[in-house]
């Protein structure tokens, strides 16, 4: 079993709780946000000293939910203090960018550390589509395109040209290319199953996050392996990636103390005008591209939302405890999905740094040696 | 040799597929800037053949002589599968013949796989990404079978001319070269090889089409070929 040590880089201490889109930057400190960013990169580089395979980070706007409108800036501070860990971002947002700069800061990133990248093609979530002003009607075909130009990119040995649906190209040749061959491995989301049909189809590993339910993530994941069969290939564990939030601590009361206090600033801050943004995108656009689709996800959020921390818990949904329950915790949601890796934000909302760093620890300690041969 | 010529503006000779002449929407776009200038190769869509021409190379001869004679200068050529072969052997042998070549999918760089060639149904399937745009209707079987005929009758039927590919690098015409990212006869390393031998050539992928890009992305076909035509190797910087 492997294991992602991921960070959203919350802005933290923020006391105005606000439901507007964009969340007004007035309250912003940049004082704070010049500690915040060094604390955090620190803590992501101990991750490789706390026993974990991958660090990740990921694209965010707009709001305090994550400090990262290019997480690749991240993934270039990372790569010279670390050695051995994969350095994942999962990732760019692929239809909000010019996919060029997306293929060549990979590029950079994958020659830079190594041959440590692991390459996030995201769709994004939909409030990310008004911040750029890109129509979440073509997120889809954006995602589809703009992936197929980046592989292009990495991996084709003469200049060329792109005539697309979104994107046009008249002569493309990156400099550098990727170190790894043919390419640097991909993770797209899969959380939807149109989505894990895709991340199939595409041979990249899977990503789910916001598990509402072991038997949803279970559909989800065989219609990633039928998807990869008829694409020609046979997803190993290791390209099965579950993300949820987690909190390790002494003790099971302990554990669950910060885990529901931290929650409160996730949900009330962090998600506040995120969750105004979704609603209006999820109604007034085919994001979703049907009513099913849409009614999936919205059941999926609303089953979260109104789950308490017990409930969430013991549905699989996070991981929270004292190490040895959180060990039983992943051994059960291992032998329910088969999943590979696990990714674990370990920072949720405001919880303190120290509580993270302390969480690091124990499951370097006393979690990691009774799962890894997972 | 039959040529149909349509449109007015600068000449240009359009070298069909081994399905045959089709005046698709992209020519007929073409045909609004340009003079289109197209030969229909003998022994194609009912014509008689001509036993004296028994190759791609032959035929490009033949193409050669009509440009000489009734356009007489150096004209702008496109050649679309097996029309691309007859292209290549045009701009090598009479390079004086052509001014821009452009290329689609070009045919004679590569064998077409056995399972595709033995099954015409197969083969009409993998030419389209989007077989609902197909809008002229299907030749009747006579015409289709004798067309068939016609690519054992060039030495065409395997698909790989070793004598052109041994011969790229002499062509020195600027070429645009495009393939489909869902093309399924022939490859993308085709292409890169064909554009790496020779000496002023640019390759565009058209994205979601497959062999026929005249009939899978007609409009964005028709907007990098006019694009390479009027501006020729300045096609490469954007315009306002």
């Amino acid at each position: 079993m492997k294991f992602c040590f991921f960070h959203l880089m919350p802005f933290t201490g923020v006391k105005e709780v606000t439901p507007d889109w964009p969340t007004p930057n007035r309250v912003f400190d940049p004082a704070r946000a010049h500690e915040l960013y060094r604390d955090y990169v620190d803590t992501l580089v101990y991750a490789e000293r706390c026993g974990f395979d991958w660090v990740g980070c990921n694209e965010h706007h707009f709001s305090p939910y994550g400090l990262m409108a290019n997480c690749n800036l991240i993934g270039g501070a990372l790569v010279y203090p670390t050695k051995t860990i994969r350095i994942a971002m999962m990732g760019n947002l692929v239809p909000l960018n010019n996919p060029i700069r997306v293929a060549e800061e990979y590029a950079m990133l994958d020659c830079m550390s190594g041959g440590r990248l692991v390459a996030g093609l995201m769709r994004g979530i939909p409030h990310e589509y008004i911040a750029y002003n890109i129509a979440p009607d073509a997120s889809w075909s954006r995602q589809r395109e703009a992936i197929a130009l980046i592989l292009k990119a990495w991996t084709e040995p003469e200049p060329f040209g792109w005539e697309g649906e979104h994107f046009q190209f008249r002569q493309v040749s990156i400099w550098p290319r990727p170190l790894q061959k043919p390419h640097p491995p991909l993770v797209i989301s899969a959380s939807s199953l149109e989505s894990a049909r895709f991340a199939g189809e595409m041979r990249a590993t899977m990503g789910m996050v916001l598990i509402s339910e072991l038997a949803l993530a279970r559909e989800c994941i065989q219609v990633y392996r039928e998807s990869a069969r008829a694409a020609g290939w046979e997803p190993r564990a290791e390209n099965i990636l579950i993300g949820m939030h987690t909190v390790i601590a002494e003790s099971d009361d302990e554990a669950r103390a910060a885990l529901r206090e931290a929650r409160r600033y996730f949900d009330g801050v962090l998600m506040g005008g995120m969750r105004s943004a979704g609603r209006l995108v999820l109604q007034k656009t085919r994001y979703y591209q049907d009513q099913a689709n849409r009614g999936r996800m919205q059941n999926r959020l609303a089953r979260r939302e109104a789950a308490t921390l017990e409930e969430q818990i013991a549905g699989g949904m996070v991981l929270c405890g004292s190490p040895e329950s959180v060990v039983r915790q992943i051994r059960r949601i291992h032998g329910e999905l088969g999943n590979g890796i696990f990714n674990f934000t370990m920072k949720v909302g405001d919880l303190p740094d120290a509580v993270v760093r302390r969480g690091m620890e124990l499951f370097r300690d006393r979690v990691l040696p009774h799962v890894r041969d997972l | 040799m039959k040529v149909e010529v349509r449109g007015s503006g600068r000449p240009l000779v359009y070298l069909h597929p081994a399905s045959g002449v089709r005046w698709t929407s992209f020519l007929e776009k073409l045909s609004e800037t340009r003079t289109v200038h197209m030969p229909t190769f003998p022994g194609f869509d009912g014509t008689a053949s001509d036993e004296t021409v028994s190759t791609r190379r032959g035929l490009a001869q033949q193409v050669g002589d009509y440009v000489q004679k009734e356009i007489g200068a150096a004209c702008d050529v496109m050649g679309c599968s097996f029309g691309g072969a007859v292209a290549l052997w045009l701009a090598i042998e009479r390079p004086q013949c052509v001014d821009h070549l452009v290329l689609e999918c070009p045919g004679g760089l590569q064998s077409v796989a056995p399972a595709l060639r033995a099954n015409p149904h197969a083969f009409y399937k993998a030419l389209f990404a989007h077989p609902e745009k197909v809008v002229h209707a299907r030749k009747p079987d006579e015409i289709e079978a004798q067309n068939r005929g016609m690519l054992a009758h060039y030495g065409a039927e395997e698909g790989k001319d070793p004598d052109l590919i041994d011969r790229l690098g002499s062509v020195q015409a600027m070429t645009l070269i495009l393939h489909g990212t869902e093309d399924r006869i022939i490859s993308a390393g085709t292409m890169q090889l064909l554009k790496s031998r020779l000496a002023r050539a640019f390759l565009v992928y058209v994205w979601d089409a497959a062999h026929s890009i005249e009939v899978d992305q007609p409009e964005r076909l028709a907007a990098v070929v006019q694009s390479f035509l009027e501006r020729s190797d300045a096609f490469v910087v954007r315009y306002a």
